[in-house]
């Protein structure tokens, strides 16, 4: 692989930027409503002129107060989850890791039910109940994941898989017993689910901590680079390994945390799109974290609008779209990698 | 019920001031720091000003269209039954459920042209089929539901998702929430839905007659021993009905007590329990009778339902889903378990009228070994189609 440069960087990201834009359009303009294109930008430029009220009301709150934040929302969850999965396979340096490989979504699951058992009236509950019940998660096998006062990749990862079967396994005592709750949403909201619009609050909150977690893993991502050869060879290599471990650990999992209260837990993205990724634009960590926010954000605003629109107008949850798609595409990329 | 305007619409119109404001903001939000460095903060006081004058315009704006919707249409405040205040225009004609319950009881206060859309599970009447449909009633499609212009939504808490309904509140769409938990309470929802569509003499008339079917079918059976029932509402695994389900109820009104008593209201049942209690009569809920027939006829030679005396004597009845659903059809099969339950108390009357509301794939058990002895009599003329 070529070595990386300020051009190739900017490059990549511009291309993949404008391909984001492109699936951005598409997106709008597919669904119940269809669009054309023109339309659309003339629309989009209307809106951000302040003219909005031009718009006929029915199409303005189906493409812009539905579709827009719904397929917004989906750039975030993407972004936040690919990085975090690309995080979390240098954090770890195992490919097999993805966000949810350290138990954060089911301590979600079981953050958002126990909210929702509490205070079943409150309308911002379920996220809420979610970040909780993830930092918790994020906190708990941090502490079991310490040995001698060092984070250790293989303990960090056991700690992660034994809460997650740990809290499932509450999670369907939960269910089985409670049948009374109004729990049917969870059902959706385990396998990921975008069609819940989320509050504008909840909006603002979690475009700053995308961004911000983003920021911080790229911040490290040359060190990355080197943690990658292995621990020790990175210490020789002036990096501060400890540091460098606990900020990707908590900028990951407060990625992690926020994607998943926002939008359940939608598989493969943060497992596929790094390895994606870099059998394309190599493994490069000061690449792979920009391409990797950038592609996520493809894949789910994908994945999503296929969810949308492939039974219309019944709509499948995305999680399911991302698996289904998710795989065939890894494979063929593998196979494709390996000639 | 006070009367006002409509303040649902305002809140919408404001909603689209904001978005139109958004990309101004996230501007803001990047920018500040440079800003004030580079230009000592006069660019960023200027397009403040800019801003404020085009807000202004927007809101006289928006405060004429206020007053024109004030004049236009009229809505009532409605508190549906999980306590949401709602505002529903007064002229309802366009109605999407989303649920089969309220669909049916749509069909039984207004003529179908009032209902735009239902879910994809809606099956009765057959009109309910060809309407256009929004998705399942979990996971419906918002966009479809808007794209139909409803003047009212219609949900139910137990089949519908909380957040289902807060997105179309957040978008200025008036959803009216019914909540019953028994037969009482369902006749309720078919009131308060006929005042809130605009039908209520319809809706105290179907009410009114529902009660006395009701009323006439507990002096009946007042001398009548309860029969000991298993509900079965799913076979693997094993799924009954708790105590405070409308099931229960109608199980109740229908001369029958659940052997199940527990306050789960969908409790797994483990089959162990079911031999100790040995149910009289075992019901099944079916819209298509003939698969579930077989089913029961697999489920005879299986351990542990051999076991059940009821499987043994063929004491089996399969009932209509209206069961299922709490709707007016509901008071249909509740006169059908009646008759299958204590066929001894009619069999000497005749057959009530069903009036009002009809009947259809409501199938007893018409294989011989699966008749209850003694055989219910023959009443073809109950299943009066609509």
């Amino acid at each position: 692989m070529r070595p990386l440069t300020i051009k190739r960087l900017l490059w990549t990201c511009g291309g993949l930027a404008m391909l984001l834009l492109a699936c951005v359009l598409l997106a709008l303009k597919l669904g119940a409503v269809p669009v054309s294109v023109t339309d659309l930008v003339v629309d989009l430029g209307r809106i951000a002129i302040g003219r909005a009220n031009e718009l006929p009301t029915e199409y303005r709150l189906i493409v812009f107060d539905l579709r827009l934040p719904r397929i917004l929302l989906g750039i975030l969850v993407g972004a936040a989850l690919s990085v975090a999965g690309a995080s979390f396979q240098a954090l770890l340096r195992n490919p097999l890791a993805d966000p949810y490989v350290l138990g954060v979504s089911s301590g979600a699951a079981l953050g958002s039910i126990l909210a929702l058992i509490i205070a079943p009236g409150f309308a911002l509950i379920t996220p809420l109940g979610a970040f909780i019940g993830a930092i918790a998660t994020i906190a708990g096998v941090y502490f079991l994941g310490r040995r001698e006062g060092q984070l250790d990749s293989s303990t960090l990862l056991l700690g992660g898989i034994i809460s997650a079967s740990f809290f499932s396994a509450i999670i369907m005592f939960l269910m089985t017993t409670l049948t009374g709750r109004d729990l049917r949403g969870m059902v959706f909201w385990l396998m990921g689910d975008l069609s819940t619009p989320v509050s504008a609050g909840m909006q603002w909150i979690l475009t700053v901590g995308v961004v911000a977690g983003i920021g911080a893993i790229y911040s490290t991502s040359a060190d990355l680079n080197l943690l990658l050869t292995g621990e020790r060879e990175a210490t020789h290599l002036g990096v501060d390994v400890t540091r460098v471990k606990l900020v990707v650990y908590v900028s990951a999992s407060l990625l992690t945390a926020l994607a998943v209260s926002a939008s359940g837990a939608i598989g493969y993205v943060g497992l596929l799109v790094p390895h994606a990724v870099r059998l394309i634009f190599g493994s490069d960590y000061r690449l792979l974290i920009p391409a990797s926010a950038l592609c996520g954000a493809i894949a789910i605003v994908l994945a999503d609008t296929l969810a949308r629109t492939i039974v219309p107008p019944t709509e499948l949850p995305v999680g399911a779209m991302t698996a289904m798609a998710g795989a065939p595409v890894f494979i063929y990329l593998l196979r494709r990698g390996l000639r | 019920m006070e009367f006002n305007s409509r303040p649902s619409m305002f809140s919408g119109l404001l909603a689209i001031g904001r978005l139109a404001r958004r990309p101004v903001l996230v501007a803001q939000a990047l920018l500040p720091v440079r800003v004030s460095r580079f230009s000592g903060g006069g660019c960023c006081t200027r397009s403040f000003q800019k801003r404020t004058g085009k807000s202004a315009c927007a809101t006289c704006f928006f405060f004429l269209l206020f007053c024109g919707s004030m004049l236009a249409a009229q809505t009532s405040t409605f508190t549906d039954e999980v306590g949401r205040k709602v505002q529903i225009p007064r002229e309802v004609n366009r109605v999407v459920s989303l649920a089969p319950n309220l669909t049916e009881i749509v069909f039984a206060l207004r003529d179908g042209d009032h209902l735009a859309g239902d879910t994809d599970y809606c099956d009765f009447p057959a009109e309910a089929v060809r309407k256009p449909h929004v998705g399942g009633p979990v996971n419906p499609n918002l966009e479809e539901i808007v794209s139909l212009k409803p003047d009212l939504v219609l949900a139910t808490k137990s089949i519908n998702r909380r957040e289902t309904v807060d997105a179309l509140d957040r978008i200025g769409v008036p959803v009216y929430v019914t909540d019953p938990h028994s037969v009482e309470e369902m006749i309720a929802s078919v009131e308060h839905l006929g005042s809130a569509l605009g039908a209520e003499k319809e809706g105290a008339l179907l009410a009114e007659d529902l009660r006395a079917r009701l009323a006439d079918l507990d002096r009946r059976l007042s001398g009548a021993a309860p029969r000991r029932v298993l509900f079965v509402v799913w076979t693997d695994p094993l799924i009954s009905v708790g105590r405070d389900t409308f099931i229960a109820d109608a199980l109740r009104r229908a001369g029958g007590r659940s052997v199940v008593d527990t306050k789960a209201e969908w409790p797994h049942v483990s089959l162990e329990e079911i031999v100790r209690l040995q149910p009289q009569v075992l019901v099944f809920a079916s819209a298509h009778a003939g698969d579930t027939q077989r089913d029961i006829d697999a489920l005879r030679t299986r351990p542990g339902w051999e076991n059940l005396a009821a499987m043994q004597h063929g004491n089996v009845v399969v009932i209509s889903d209206a069961i299922n659903r709490p709707a007016p059809r509901m008071v249909d099969a509740i006169e059908r378990l009646a008759r299958a339950l204590h066929p001894e108390v009619f069999a000497s009357r005749v057959a009530p009228s069903g009036a009002g509301f009809s009947l259809r794939g409501l199938v007893l058990a018409r294989t011989k070994t699966h008749r209850l002895k003694p055989a219910p009599p023959v009443e073809e003329a109950c299943a009066c189609a609509r």
